[in-house]
């Protein structure tokens, strides 16, 4: 088993990590954008919409990585390229590399204008299919950085990017590869926009995950992209690395369709997993940087979770104040973000925080807090009543 | 050749649920395979003015007042999937493992039909007036909630999608979850919906055969395929190989169908969507050579439907005749049912760019 006491062989470093976000392109960037406390939402002006909402746009999206009609596969690529430049990765043709990557918008043939071609005139433009088909998340990227290993996209809804660190860590732990591109990446778009309007839980002002007064969540795009790596493969390079991924969990609630099952045993259990592959205890996590959504049913469950595990002075965020909901993207940034933390030794304020609410057991920080420790959470809830845990570590 | 990448399997097969167009349940799949090639159904597509042969599974099909009961808003793809999923874990003889069995659902196009569904929502009553139970249902992930509910599995759940070997590499990811001990064992399959505008789609980029016949062994140029539909589900587990149909030896991808000893019987994926070329060069004159895809139609998740055969045809001791027998490269096929000794079968196949996937199916052994 992986965890603390690892040996070469069997650890998983994090050699290499590549966000983009409204909070910044980079983690340079982003990171800075943390320390000020910025809100980067607006109104939508990707697309026409009557919806009146702020969302969380990635304001430029370098040239050199554009993909034409493919937001989704421009940020993907615009992260991958920063995690494999921190990993010192050039030319993968050689080494075996596998590539798995969360997300929700990609892996849908949701053309609205297509759609709505055929519905008209029983024709449509191929070249929307052709693009599809093309677009495969994890298929493109890893036919764009030449990775030959295992590839796969996951679309386990908003806990896809987490499930897709947790996959690849099985992938290297058994051997499939040596090397993995794993993370998340979603575009913002009108058919999640519209549907998560309709299930009442869009804030028309800036989201407060945590917070008494929290009315709904406020989407996003962007990307988080981890380079994972086999000890031995980083030594065999000359590549040194303090961080780790020790342990994933993963539950399902078996309750509801889009709703978090009441008592968070499915959440409890995804995170007694993880703690247990790590092979550490709740009371050696410094912070956790949660799912907080900013809903009334997701954060009071998984805050009463977290508590009822870690104690109410267990140091929590939520960093989706400052990208909003990310969807498919949010396992992946959240845990490059809170890889950062440990890295850097501390985590901004959780944005949008200001009340207490008593029926919560935990208190998100509400400025920017050092971190002493070594082990740190990131956790996903997702549609469908999947429930994933990473627990991080610096060794 | 060194494999890129490969897996050192060593797990069971204990239980196996299909539904396809010729019905539900792994009996009537066996029928199928006895009874040989079946003109599928024909389906008006009025948009296009067309007529179409589609392996469609029947709505009477997915009639079922126990295991869907609760689940009556749910679209096809995801009673499909559930209905599959509740047949493998009663093939097994096992029950419901809670949170020590975990679900993986490979899809190419998931619930595609649905998210049309809610574009139409979205152009006929406008953005602020769509349907939330549409949204929530369109979601590639849905179906797997909907069988974690009905079957009260607690276990690590998860959808995966690709467009090439989309079953092989879930089936490798199952086997992964036994060896790291995340779960004792995993329902694991495919689904995919060969909806109205898929298929306008399919037939405007791959054309379909108009007599609805699949031809599997015209390689190339590849004859007109026939989308199919449907979902097949297998419990796997790293015990209990007493109850098995077969043990999976080997999920290897990207090495060529060589790299093991000779098999018994060749299963391959060849369904008219790609050149098959790359079969063509590929195919022992040895070895007996078979393909159900006229079983079941063309489509990317189709080697889960060839892999619940060569189970089906280790079991059983059988092998099945391949259903459609047009042999214009005069290739060794398997061509006629009966009793066989099958000690290893290889499932491969092949891309567009001529990448390989090979599973290896062997008989159990205590």
């Amino acid at each position: 088993m992986t965890g603390k006491t690892d040996t070469e062989k069997t650890s998983v470093l994090i050699t290499g990590l590549g966000v983009i976000s409204a909070a910044g392109a980079g983690m340079a960037m982003t990171l800075e954008s943390f320390r000020r406390g910025e809100r980067n939402a607006g109104a939508v002006s990707l697309f026409t919409t009557s919806l009146e909402c702020p969302v969380f746009e990635v304001r430029q999206i370098p040239s050199s990585f554009i993909v034409e009609k493919s937001r989704t596969l421009s940020l993907a690529l615009c992260a991958v390229d920063e995690a494999l430049s921190s990993a010192s990765l050039g030319d993968l043709t050689r080494l075996r590399v596998g590539v798995s990557i969360g997300t929700t918008v990609a892996s849908q043939l949701n053309d609205l204008e297509f759609y709505r071609s055929y519905r008209q005139s029983g024709d449509a433009p191929m070249e929307v299919v052709d693009r599809y088909l093309k677009g495969n998340i994890a298929e493109f990227i890893a036919r764009r950085i030449s990775a030959r290993g295992p590839a796969l996209t996951v679309v386990n809804a908003c806990s896809s990017g987490t499930d897709a660190i947790g996959m690849a860590f099985s992938w290297l732990k058994n051997g499939l590869c040596d090397i993995a591109v794993a993370g998340g990446a979603d575009e913002l778009s009108l058919v999640p926009l519209c549907g998560f309007s309709s299930l009442g839980i869009v804030n028309q002002s800036l989201c407060s995950p945590f917070d008494r007064d929290r009315r709904g969540l406020n989407l996003g795009e962007g990307a988080g992209i981890l380079i994972l790596e086999t000890g031995a493969s980083a030594k065999l390079r000359g590549k040194s690395s303090e961080l780790r991924i020790l342990g994933y969990g993963a539950s399902a609630d078996a309750y509801h369709l889009t709703a978090p099952r009441p008592d968070g045993a499915g959440l409890e259990a995804s995170l007694d997993k993880a703690l247990a592959e790590a092979g550490i205890k709740p009371e050696e996590i410094c912070f956790v940087n949660a799912h907080g959504t900013g809903t009334t049913d997701n954060d009071l469950v998984e805050g009463k979770v977290l508590g009822r595990m870690f104690g109410p002075d267990l140091k929590v965020l939520s960093t989706k104040g400052f990208t909003g909901h990310t969807l498919g993207a949010a396992g992946g940034l959240e845990a490059a973000f809170t890889a950062a933390g440990l890295s850097e030794g501390w985590i901004p304020s959780s944005p949008g925080f200001r009340n207490k609410d008593e029926e919560i057991p935990l208190t998100p920080v509400r400025e920017e807090t050092m971190i002493k420790g070594r082990y740190a959470l990131s956790t996903s809830l997702a549609f469908g009543g999947n429930n994933a845990a990473l627990v991080l570590g610096k060794l | 050749m060194r494999p890129l990448y490969w897996g050192n399997c060593k797990m069971n097969v204990l239980g196996i649920g299909i539904i396809f167009a010729g019905g539900r349940g792994i009996e009537r799949y066996e029928d199928a395979l006895k009874r040989g090639w079946q003109r599928p159904g024909e389906f008006d597509v009025p948009r296009i003015q067309k007529r179409l042969p589609v392996y469609a599974v029947a709505q009477e099909t997915l009639a079922d007042k126990l295991v869907l009961k609760k689940m009556r808003r749910a679209d096809k793809l995801s009673k499909m999937a559930v209905l599959a999923a509740s047949d493998a874990l009663q093939d097994s003889g096992t029950e419901s493992a809670g949170n020590r069995m975990g679900i993986i659902l490979s899809t190419a196009f998931g619930a595609h039909q649905t998210t049309f569904d809610f574009l139409d929502t979205i152009i006929d009553y406008g953005e602020t007036q769509v349907s939330p139970t549409i949204f929530s249902n369109s979601v590639h992930n849905a179906a797997v909630s909907y069988i974690a509910s009905a079957l009260d599995i607690t276990g690590p759940t998860l959808t995966v999608t690709r467009f090439s070997f989309p079953f092989q590499s879930a089936f490798q990811l199952a086997q992964l979850w036994l060896l790291d001990g995340r779960c004792d064992s995993v329902l694991v399959g495919v689904a995919d919906e060969c909806g109205e505008v898929m298929r306008f789609i399919f037939d405007r980029k791959l054309s379909t055969a108009p007599d609805g016949k699949v031809r599997p062994f015209h390689f190339s140029p590849a004859s007109p395929p026939v989308p199919g539909e449907g979902s097949v589900f297998f419990l796997v587990s790293g015990k209990s190989p007493e109850k098995a149909y077969c043990r999976i030896d080997d999920i290897a991808f990207n090495c060529g169908p060589g790299f093991k000893g000779a098999s018994d019987i060749d299963l391959i994926d060849s369904d008219g969507t790609v050149d098959g070329t790359a079969y063509l060069k590929a195919l022992s004159p040895t070895v007996p050579v078979a393909a159900y895809s006229p079983l079941f139609g063309s489509l990317m998740t189709g080697s889960a439907f060839n892999c619940a055969a060569g189970a089906l045809m280790i079991k059983r001791q059988t092998h099945y005749a391949s259903p459609v027998l047009e042999n214009p490269h005069r290739i060794n096929l398997l061509d006629i049912t009966g009793p066989a000794r099958i000690d290893l079968m290889r499932s491969i196949g092949y891309n567009c760019s001529a990448e390989s996937a090979v599973i290896c199916l062997r008989k159990s052994r205590l």
